[in-house]
């Protein structure tokens, strides 16, 4: 009896702590909490199966001596009679909700009819790929969520060494390790401006614009002659603002390549103006001049950002500032796909227009699955990079580099920020902290601010004066040393 | 009786199993049992994160990393730089707010309360701002504010001229009022639920018995309705304004975090905590923040008693001039 009461009442007790904890998660502590818990535990796992896995991936390896490299296939012609099914796992629920991978996955069983692919779409993707990808049978193809490049060889197939993948493939050098490639782009993202031609057109701005004034002058034409909004600038979205101005720091502004990673945090006047519109300076001055010069749209308080979608594609807006991840988005919002445009940002360096370009989510091959398996998957892969337009259909910059493609950035050299120095990982981070500006990190109400002072007729100078006090501030409280 | 023998031989070993047995064993067993998940989980969930958070108010700290003890440094930047106490300005746009807010919730109810044709269906649509989820009603004044949306279009019914109505968002000398007006929107209707109730259970006798005595509406309210529901009016001037004091949703939703000049302190605490990882900051802000709302809640609870202490009694003014004209009468009186 005695018994049977102690266990009732255990059991009570557990039931409602189990109940509180669900409730408890509201606040803004425990929540966080919790989030670094789970993560912790990931990262965990990672480390426990880490091991073990290593041993037998080598293991693997050898025995896997009959899966192709990348190179080694050759598409149409070989591997055509093999049959098996492989599970690809992506984040693109909304390809796979309006039948594009279907589609895609059709056209590629027409050339390789025994291999059959079933698709998931995930939408929490980040963490639930996070999550499955140490069950080592979570399919065949996943796209490579957040891992350490040290990390790479305990999940994933090696598609070659990276100086062979490199002249197949852009960006062959993102997911790394000892030389050899693990990843490959589905698609590339490259920082420009996106526009609508026809806007363009009949404002009759004939040459795209190369530097902020010739930006501004387009900008007016467009006021002028036309009704359509010259620059839309999404403010009251926010991740709109900061998420997307500050990626053009760095090469894109400067024409240097560490400067984003490498010289920033120990710059003393990062902000100050070089006069030949270059520049941190010019970049956020374009928003400012836009704002003030009253180019921009009627309340930027009350923008929309599923709204500005259709505008752009009927051609009731002239510009906004994103990647080109959102070309796909704007042709897809209305009737006149053709005249979304992309342009390289109209800053120019000695002469030369900059952009800065990376690979979207990548490509991994399981490298637990079957040999049959795995040799399926380098097949598939290869066909999605190479044969279904599927990197172009998304108005993606481009991974294959023999693909034909409709992405076009004239006289601009591509480039990519280079990473930070050694042992420096972690400045930019605590800059940001320390500082409040936030740079690449949500700093929407830094950038927000720009479009607030120029609407009330607050300097631009002061301003800058600000965000310098703050950035030489924060230098100092770290004790980051200025070298530039 | 069994403690007093228990007392009296002392030489007894304690034998637990009798203790438990006996029916002050019973007794403490079950007050423990009961009382130990409630009182675990308010310690772990609440008074355990506040000790932490308070804790942390002392520290240079982000979630993740080293921890370094700083002593009151936040505490001196909380009240130092310019962005963070004077954002504690706009909570006198909610404070006003909920002035507002209770005086039209109490006129309401007055109003439902002496009996009006489809009071139900008022009381009803009235309350139901107050269900529907904050995030939502963002949302919706979001739309609602949006020039030539919404309001517009019905200020344009009156005969209003777009061009000489402002930017209710985007002008920064109107745009708090416009989210203040969001949450009074939200909020009076619950107000007014509570002051409805409290004024339902006041006896009815009292209003006849005064209605034969003479006394108008007016001071039917007055002197009957008013202090028989001090309590409940007291209670919802606190929550109102500590409310006012803890805004969050109408800038963080409306705004887009605040943005335009109306970031409150708590949308201030939260891009602190969140987007800059001030952990320490932060913490300071929110101890700071509770200190105000303690001394905002002492001060008015010396306010309202103050307020219905002379109403509790009949009004001493009134008291003396009834008197001056009673003698008055009796002089008169006694003159003829």
């Amino acid at each position: 009896m005695e018994f049977k009461k102690v266990t009732a009442l255990g059991m009570a007790a557990v039931m409602t702590m189990s109940l509180a904890a669900c409730g408890s998660s509201e606040t803004a502590t425990t929540n966080t909490d919790t989030k670094t818990d789970a993560a912790a535990t990931t990262t965990d796992a990672a480390a426990t199966t880490d091991t073990a896995a290593t041993t037998d991936a080598a293991a693997d390896t050898a025995e896997a001596a009959g899966v192709p490299t990348y190179a080694e296939v050759t598409l149409g012609e070989d591997y055509t009679d093999l049959t098996t099914t492989i599970k690809f796992m992506h984040h693109k629920t909304d390809r796979e909700q309006d039948g594009t991978i279907a589609n895609l996955i059709a056209e590629f069983n027409k050339v390789y009819p025994n291999i059959t692919v079933e698709t998931e779409g995930i939408t929490d993707y980040a963490e639930t790929a996070l999550l499955r990808l140490p069950t080592e049978d979570w399919g065949d193809i996943m796209f490579i969520p957040t891992v350490d490049a040290a990390d790479l060889p305990t999940y994933f197939l090696p598609y070659g060494t990276v100086e062979e993948m490199d002249q197949y493939v852009n960006f062959a050098d993102n997911w790394k390790n000892e030389g050899n490639c693990y990843g490959i782009g589905y698609m590339g993202n490259a920082m420009g401006l996106l526009y609508n031609k026809a806007v363009f057109e009949a404002a009759g701005v004939t040459t795209l614009p190369k530097t902020p004034d010739e930006l501004m002058t387009a900008l007016q034409a467009i006021k002028d002659n036309t009704d359509a909004i010259p620059l839309y600038t999404n403010y009251a979205a926010g991740w709109t603002m900061g998420g997307q101005w500050d990626g053009f720091l760095g090469a894109i502004t400067t024409g240097d390549e560490t400067w984003l990673n490498q010289k920033f945090v120990h710059t003393a006047e990062p902000f100050a103006d070089n006069g030949d519109g270059t520049g941190a300076y010019a970049l956020y001055k374009i928003l400012y001049d836009a704002v003030a010069n009253d180019l921009i749209e009627d309340d930027y308080t009350t923008t929309d950002w599923e709204g500005c979608k259709g505008m752009i594609n009927r051609g009731e807006i002239g510009t906004m500032v994103l990647g080109s991840w959102a070309v796909a988005q704007m042709k897809a919002a209305g009737e006149n796909p053709d005249d979304i445009g992309y342009m390289p940002f109209p800053i120019t360096v000695n002469g030369k227009q900059y952009a800065t370009a990376g690979p979207d989510y990548g490509y991994g091959i399981n490298v637990n699955s079957s040999e049959e398996n795995q040799t399926a998957a380098m097949v598939f892969v290869k066909w999605m990079v190479e044969e279904s337009g599927w990197c172009d259909f998304e108005g993606g910059y481009p991974i294959s580099k023999t693909a034909p493609t409709s992405f076009v950035f004239d006289g601009v050299e591509v480039v990519s920020n280079v990473t930070s120095l050694e042992g420096e990982e972690d400045l930019m981070n605590e800059m940001n902290a320390e500082s409040e500006l936030n740079f690449n990190n949500g700093g929407d109400s830094r950038v927000q601010k720009i479009v607030e002072a120029a609407d009330a007729g607050i300097p631009y100078e002061e301003l800058v004066a600000e965000w310098t006090q703050a950035w030489n501030d924060a230098q100092e409280t770290l004790g980051i040393e200025v070298l530039y | 009786m069994a403690s007093s023998q228990m007392a009296a031989k002392p030489k007894k070993p304690f034998n637990l199993r009798k203790w438990i047995r006996s029916r002050e064993g019973q007794q403490a067993l079950v007050i423990v049992a009961f009382s130990i998940i409630p009182l675990a989980l308010l310690l772990i969930f609440t008074y355990y994160p506040f000790a932490e958070m308070f804790k942390f108010s002392f520290f240079k700290m982000k979630y993740v990393g080293e921890r370094e003890f700083v002593g009151l440094k936040n505490y001196i930047d909380v009240f130092t730089r310019d962005d963070l106490f004077s954002s504690l300005k706009l909570s006198l746009y909610y404070i006003g707010g909920a002035i507002v807010q209770l005086a039209l919730a109490l006129y309401l109810a007055t109003v439902l309360c002496f009996g009006v044709k489809g009071g139900n269906l008022f009381k009803g649509c009235m309350f139901f701002p107050y269900l529907i989820n904050g995030i939502a009603i963002g949302f919706i004044f979001k739309f609602f504010y949006t020039r030539g949306f919404v309001f517009d279009t019905v200020l344009q019914w009156f005969g209003f001229e777009l061009e000489n109505l402002p930017y209710w968002l985007k002008d920064r000398s109107i745009n708090n009022i416009s989210l203040v007006g969001t949450s009074v929107w939200k909020y009076f209707g619950q107000n007014m639920v509570l002051f409805l109730g409290a004024m339902m259970s006041v006896d009815s006798e009292l209003y006849e018995a005064a209605m034969l005595d003479g006394a108008n509406k007016w001071q039917q309210f007055k002197y009957i309705m008013l202090p028989s529901i001090k309590t409940i009016v007291t209670l919802n001037l606190i929550t109102s304004i500590t409310g006012s004091l803890s805004a969050f949703e109408p800038p963080y939703v409306v705004m887009s975090g605040g943005a335009n000049g109306t970031a409150t302190y708590f949308v201030k605490m939260h891009e602190v905590a969140h987007t800059s990882q001030k952990v320490g900051l932060a913490s300071a802000m929110a101890i700071v923040l509770l200190m105000i709302i303690f001394v905002a809640t002492i001060l008015q609870k010396v306010f309202m008693n103050y307020v219905f202490k002379s109403s509790e009694d009949e009004d001493v003014n009134a008291a003396k001039k009834r008197e001056k004209k009673l003698a008055k009468a009796r002089a008169k009186e006694a003159g003829r």
